[in-house]
């Protein structure tokens, strides 16, 4: 499951997603990070103790059960979203309509405005 | 004789229309059936074969007439939905444009999504202004209008249905929000356009069958062709077509509003040609596949009319995903819809089955030799005409005090940095002297711009006033191939500049 961590401000330079690896000894992917905000990959068992860690040291903690949002009566298939895609999210079907494999979204956002027909949204 | 064998008329081809013999296939079919059957058999055995396309058509819009307002107003300006229609024709028609842009809300709403939205049986919100004669006497006027409150509404696009498109790509190192879409820096991805074997232009590319009055599916409507678009270029294979359709008749899911981010509205059209297999000769031509279409791949990094060419590119290999650039693998987007292109060409095809649809011949040929003229203009200042040939520099082990004090001594704020080698290694400015003096810095390397914004002597000088304005900068040094520093460009020169042009202007007046 996929982790949307907010460091606390001001940033007290705590290597906080360090700390909570070695704790948990959880293999945490981190998808995306700036400079106060981080998504992170925990495998399922490991969530609820991940979360748990990272609240305990301020940082705000959300799951994100949607990544990215689709409107399939908007779109028309025309791929502008594949190229700019830096997790190769999207890909075409035989068929050329769009096949969207959500878990490998990292919530980048590129897509939002490459898409002309304002089908793609990433919601809080 | 042979020939004359599988020679038919548009006629014929329209009795087994109406008798439901005809034999439709769609035009990416027609290869394989072409290299199994031969063209001759392929000729006998095929009537019409179906194009289609669904992409980005800027150059599309349509003609409204509101009836008469009472008291009578003559229009001269109208808003639909805040976005402002031609009024200039008459009292109560205009043409509508898909890229006009929204007065309120600016890229996000445009002409192209008034026209979907207009075919969807939305309310449109609509407000006019006029002057007052004897025969009009209102001066403006407020309401809500529906497409059936319409006398007519007739799409006339100047230019749609690109035979092929040129693909895009970006060398600078910032992401461009183009009408090419969004290209990410450093050649990191290629789009493209159009239809590739399914183009209809591309399967009559003489213009054999498509022609003036060719009957056509526009937006799921019964269209025609009104002859050569505007920009046709039919000797590069850019051929353009003028098409017109009934607005009303039209089907929301073949037409759609929308935004390029950064560039504006257009409208995605749906166009469909049927191209009747008279003889062997229309076979060979539709039996196209995509790796016979080819295109340019084009760097959108260079601002000027003409852009360099990296490569040409088959749509085969385009639409394979990946293509070679450079060395790397680049992944590539189409803008225009081939799932939407299938659907326009298999609509076409079973309107035509089913005896809802049939051919016309062309009544006069679209021509085969207009070619496309640049703008004529008069001829813009470029870097070289303004720029400072003499220019202070200073080395990259030079001490910071050094820069300072040839800043002073030649009372410029701007100092290009050059390395050993005599190249532009950076640019310092009174700015970082002054950082450097606060934070007690003292190399040069460690203060100076290392990621300069240059400018080139060919350069037009509107171009270096966007990257000024851009990067917030007020002066760049111009470098040549080896990016040794030839000069100078400041907004100084700039200003100058514009105050010379002013003088000028007002000379004339008087």
């Amino acid at each position: 499951m996929k982790l949307l961590l907010r460091y606390p401000l001001p940033l007290d330079e705590m290597p906080y997603t360090a700390e909570v690896i070695l704790e948990t000894g959880a293999k945490i992917n981190i998808d995306r990070a700036t400079r106060d905000e981080l998504i992170v990959d925990v495998p399922g068992d490991d969530v609820e103790h991940v979360a748990e860690l990272f609240r305990e040291k301020g940082v705000e903690v959300r799951k994100l059960l949607k990544l990215i949002t689709w409107d399939e009566e908007r779109c028309i298939h025309c791929g502008a979203c594949i190229s700019v895609c830096p997790t190769r999210v999207f890909t075409f079907n035989p068929s050329w309509n769009i096949n969207l494999e959500e878990e490998k979204c990292v919530r980048c956002e590129i897509c939002v405005k490459a898409c002309p027909l304002s089908a793609l949204a990433c919601v809080e | 004789m042979a020939d004359t064998m599988t020679e038919k008329s548009i006629e014929e081809i329209n009795e087994r229309i109406e008798d439901g013999s005809v034999r439709v296939v769609t035009a990416d079919r027609m290869s394989e059936i072409v290299s199994e059957l031969g063209a001759e058999e392929a000729a006998k055995e095929v009537d019409v074969v179906t194009t289609g396309t669904f992409g980005p058509m800027c150059s599309s819009g349509v003609f409204l007439n509101f009836g008469h307002a009472d008291p009578p107003i003559k229009m001269q300006r109208v808003w639909l939905n805040d976005v402002e229609a031609y009024a200039g024709i008459a009292a109560v028609d205009a043409y509508l444009g898909a890229t006009q842009l929204s007065e309120e809300k600016g890229l996000n709403y445009g002409g192209g999504y008034v026209i979907e939205d207009l075919v969807a049986g939305k309310p449109i919100d609509m407000r006019a202004a006029g002057y007052v004669t004897d025969c009009y006497p209102r001066k403006d006027l407020e309401t809500t209008i529906t497409l059936e409150d319409l006398n007519q509404a007739i799409m006339v696009n100047p230019r749609n249905a690109y035979q092929r498109y040129a693909s895009a790509t970006n060398s600078t190192d910032r992401t461009l929000y183009t009408y090419m879409g969004t290209l990410l820096p450093n050649y990191r991805n290629v789009n493209y356009s159009g239809a590739g074997a399914l183009s209809p232009l591309y399967n009559d590319p003489d213009f054999e069958t498509i022609g003036v009055g060719t009957r056509i599916f526009l937006c799921g409507a019964g269209g025609y062709v009104v002859g050569m678009g505007t920009q046709h270029d039919p000797i590069h294979r850019f051929g353009t077509l003028m098409v017109t359709g009934n607005l009303k008749e039209m089907n929301p899911e073949f037409l759609k509003g929308a935004t390029f981010h950064g560039y504006g509205v257009t409208l995605y059209v749906g166009i469909g040609i049927p191209i009747p297999i008279l003889n062997e000769r229309m076979a060979k031509k539709t039996a196209i596949s995509d790796a016979d279409v080819v295109t340019d791949v084009i760097d959108y990094g260079v601002g000027r009319r003409e852009r360099p060419v990296l490569r040409t590119v088959t749509y085969e290999e385009l639409k394979s995903g990946m293509i070679e650039l450079g060395g790397k693998e680049v992944p590539t987007s189409p803008l225009s819809s081939f799932f939407m292109a299938n659907k326009v060409a298999d609509e076409l095809t079973s309107r035509i089955e089913q005896g809802e649809f049939f051919l016309s011949p062309q009544v006069e040929r679209l021509s085969r030799d207009t070619v496309v003229k640049p703008m004529k203009q008069p001829e813009l200042p470029l870097v070289k005409d303004v720029m400072i040939r003499e220019v202070k520099t200073v080395d990259d082990r030079a001490s910071i005090a050094e820069a300072a004090k040839l800043m002073m001594e030649s009372q410029s704020t701007h100092i290009p940095v050059l390395s050993g080698d005599g190249k532009l290694a950076g640019m310092v400015t009174a700015w970082d002297i002054s950082t450097a003096v606060a934070k007690r810095h003292e190399e040069l390397s460690e203060i100076m711009t290392k990621k300069v914004i240059t400018a080139g002597l060919e350069e037009p000088l509107e171009l270096v006033i966007r990257k000024m304005e851009r990067s917030n900068i007020s002066a760049l040094p111009v470098i040549d191939d080896e990016r040794r520093v030839i000069g100078m460009v400041s907004s100084d020169e700039i200003s100058k500049l514009i105050g010379k042009r002013k003088k000028w202007q007002w000379k004339l007046r008087i």
